[in-house]
């Protein structure tokens, strides 16, 4: 038993921190929300250049062969800042599934990737099938040289800025992989702005043609490789959220300290020290179970797909109780659109609902 | 960073489960494995099983007899402990007084007093709160005036846990009044079995003697029960309740009770209770894993601070929650009360096994929010400590 960093995973994450320090204040990042792209290309260049889109990718694929350990230690410092770079949808969701494929032409995908020259997104969600991605509609039919893929995908993270895509298709009595070009004919795009100012795509497949070098995986080794990107990303955000919450709570500390009312700091108030108290074991709380539920991960242990469940419902609960009462604490300034602070809770908001909420975990974690 | 124990570490599990499965006493298992409650002597067999054992000095350094274990080996014995439905080790002498006298005592005092503490000869008690003097501990009154070499106590102190059963009692009493009010205090031994001390008793609402109020009236204490220094008993008293906790959250046998709320509520396939229970266990599992954490910073040789605060509140909220789950999945039949005296007819009522012993022990269990430095205070020692408000 072991629960310290290495000096690796502590330089790491103090170079993480020293850049949203000096790159991602708040005005930093709304500039970089209004733009075009939705996300800074110099940033992104400098992610390249630092090696922090090689992390978890094994020496073979150019990667650094770190695993989930240093995911969750760049996740919770992006947390703090509320960073919006697409890692998550090009580097932990294309580049998991590609990292543990067997698929032919994933080396130079990967290389691209790491290098910063494309991003990839994972299309998953559909429209009626909720959390049970693996019910998707959209077919892949055909055989051979001879694929047609049919349907829509929803909630694409980053879709506006990839050129390629990963598509979840039912195929054969099973599942499919597969990879498709932004260009291709018979692929619509549908861009929008998600609720923290992100962006994600509806993408609509009609007769699309494919062949078969366009299958990443298909049958067992899809639902494997899909599952194994879920429960990574799911860690990921919710060490996120563990990062929002500590900034949230810290921030909240710092404005009751500054804010006077009746003639002293609000932070001598007994109710608000007790509630930001609530605030903090939240954070540890949730701190707990996500270096659990990494440690699982990184081990194979066959437990990790419980825990990571566990630790999404206490990730939901507690990003909740955090955003909302560092907003209640904030006062008005809490629900001014100027204070980062309300963004936090969007962030909050949008990681619940992410890869199974709350509620849905709570069942998921009952029948494993 | 690495989860697994150690090959040695799973070697010592096996030992103390073996151990415990071989040489347990018999008589005190039936009883807790029915949920009755143990006697005195119940009590003090299983005491004295765990130092025939070698494992009375858990927590404490071999050369006060101690077994010298690493935090990892004290969490997983206090695991198997509850795992085999052992009682709870009684606090007050290995880990109150004990840990104070082998380290501020002089040598006399830990001749005379730690190897009964180690065998389980004496009982001892904790004379802390007073009727005036709850939260507000440093504002206690007991006072202990100096009479050549005897100290003469005059005062009170309450909620003194098995006071009826205890052989000794150790006092935080105030010497001198001064401006400040901690530093007048001063850290006193006391025989229970001295003229002028009256123990009386106070029923919870759970119908049960466990805590009393012992009044003290003119009784004479040798000079020589002091420990350490006259005036510095706050300093004493601030080192026992920050001294490594181990076990303050109750984790283990947390576990237990929520594998046996799942065991006796399964068949009732109430799919809102199962719900609330995997909601229990999901935050039972973050609490361990908090406890794990604390456990690794002291391995490390930190020192657990405001940390073990979190410790303390979770733990007695989930300990709280786990008995209100019994309750709720007992209904109506937790009607028919049976009291410390037992049911008043021959015959059990209706209704679950559990009903009765878990409405007993939901009573019995609000205590643990409010003992210990309640959970507000608590609270007050995180936001001050550690969020510097």
């Amino acid at each position: 038993m072991n629960l310290n960093y290495s000096d690796e995973q502590n330089m790491l994450r103090d170079q993480v921190l020293k850049f949203c320090e000096t790159n991602y204040d708040f005005t930093d990042r709304e500039k970089i929300l209004d733009s075009d792209v939705g996300y800074s290309p110099d940033n992104w260049k400098q992610f390249a250049e630092l090696g922090w889109l090689a992390v978890p990718f094994s020496e073979d694929n150019g990667g650094f062969n770190f695993g989930p350990i240093e995911l969750t230690v760049m996740f919770e410092e992006f947390g703090k800042s509320l960073v919006v770079e697409p890692y998550l949808s090009s580097v932990v969701m294309s580049g998991t599934i590609l990292e543990n494929s067997n698929y032919a032409a994933k080396q130079e995908l990967l290389e691209s990737i790491i290098a910063g020259e494309q991003h990839v997104s994972v299309a998953y969600a559909e429209a009626n099938i909720g959390y049970n991605f693996l019910d998707c509609v959209t077919t892949l039919d055909g055989q051979g040289n001879e694929l047609t893929l049919n349907g829509s995908k929803t909630i694409v993270l980053n879709a506006t800025n990839s050129s390629q895509f990963i598509v979840l298709a039912k195929h054969a009595d099973s599942l499919a992989l597969v990879l498709i070009n932004k260009d291709t004919s018979g692929l619509e795009i549908q861009n929008f702005k998600t609720l923290d100012g992100q962006t994600c795509g509806e993408l609509t497949f009609e007769n699309l043609s494919l062949t078969a070098d366009a299958v990443i995986a298909s049958g067992e080794e899809a639902i494997a490789l899909f599952n194994q990107m879920i429960e990574v990303a799911t860690l990921c955000i919710s060490a996120e959220a563990v990062g929002a919450m500590t900034a949230s709570y810290q921030k909240t500390v710092q404005y009751t300290k500054e804010r006077e009312q009746f003639s002293q700091p609000i932070s001598n108030f007994q109710v608000l020290q007790h509630r930001m108290v609530d605030m903090f074991i939240e954070t540890e709380i949730t701190k707990s179970l996500l270096i659990k539920a990494t440690l699982q991960l990184d081990s194979n242990d066959s437990e990790a797909t419980k825990t990571i469940s566990a630790l999404k419902v206490q990730v939901g609960k507690a990003g909740k109780f955090i955003g909302q009462q560092a907003v209640q604490l904030h006062g008005g300034m809490g629900v001014s659109n100027e204070m980062s602070i309300g963004h936090y809770l969007k962030r909050f908001t949008v990681i619940d609902s992410m890869f199974g909420n709350t509620q849905h975990h709570i069942n998921k974690y009952s029948t494993l | 960073m690495d989860i697994s124990f150690s090959e040695q570490d799973l070697q010592f599990q096996e030992e103390i489960r073996s151990g415990l499965i071989n040489d347990f006493p018999a008589h005190v298992r039936e009883k807790q494995q029915k949920g009755e409650s143990l006697s005195k002597s119940d009590m003090i067999d299983f005491h004295k099983f765990l130092y025939e054992k070698n494992w009375a000095g858990y927590n404490w350094p071999v050369e006060f007899g101690g077994t010298g274990w690493s935090p990892v080996q004290i969490y997983l014995f206090l695991n198997e402990l509850a795992a085999a439905q052992c009682p709870t080790i009684l606090p007050f002498g290995l880990s109150m007084v004990g840990p104070v006298i082998y380290t501020f005592g002089n040598q006399e005092q830990k001749d005379r007093f730690l190897p009964d503490i180690l065998q389980f000869n004496t009982w001892w008690c904790q004379g802390y709160s007073e009727p005036g003097s709850g939260s507000d501990l440093a504002s206690l009154k007991t006072k202990a005036v100096l009479d050549g070499d005897h100290y003469i106590v005059n005062g009170a102190k309450t909620w003194t846990t098995l006071a009826q059963n205890a052989d000794w009692i150790f006092c935080l009493v105030r010497t001198e009044t001064t401006q400040k009010k901690q530093e007048g205090i001063s850290f006193l031994l006391i025989d229970m079995n001295t003229p002028g001390i009256e123990v009386k008793p106070i029923i919870t609402i759970d119908g049960d003697h466990e805590v009393n109020t012992v009044f003290f009236t003119d009784v004479k204490v040798p000079a020589d029960q002091l420990i350490g220094e006259e005036g510095k008993g706050w300093t004493y008293a601030k080192f026992l309740l920050a001294h490594e906790r181990f076990g303050i959250a109750g984790v283990p046998v947390c576990k237990v009770q929520v594998a046996k709320l799942k065991e006796k509520t399964a068949a009732y396939k109430d799919a809102d209770l199962n719900k609330k229970i995997a909601e229990l266990e999901i935050d039972l599992m973050a609490l361990e894993f908090t406890e794990l954490r604390t456990l690794a910073a002291i391995a490390k040789g930190g020192h657990p601070g405001a940390e073990s605060s979190i410790l303390k509140i979770r733990g007695t909220e989930i300990q709280q929650r786990i008995s209100e789950l019994f309750v709720e999945a007992a209904g109506q039949y937790i009607l028919p009360y049976e009291g410390p005296e037992g049911f008043e007819s021959n015959k059990n009522p209706a209704g679950p096994d559990y009903a009765s012993t878990s409405v007993a022990h939901y009573l019995n269990f609000r205590k643990t929010s409010i003992y210990g430095g309640s959970n507000e205070i608590q609270k007050n020692i995180i936001a001050k400590a550690i969020l510097g408000v």
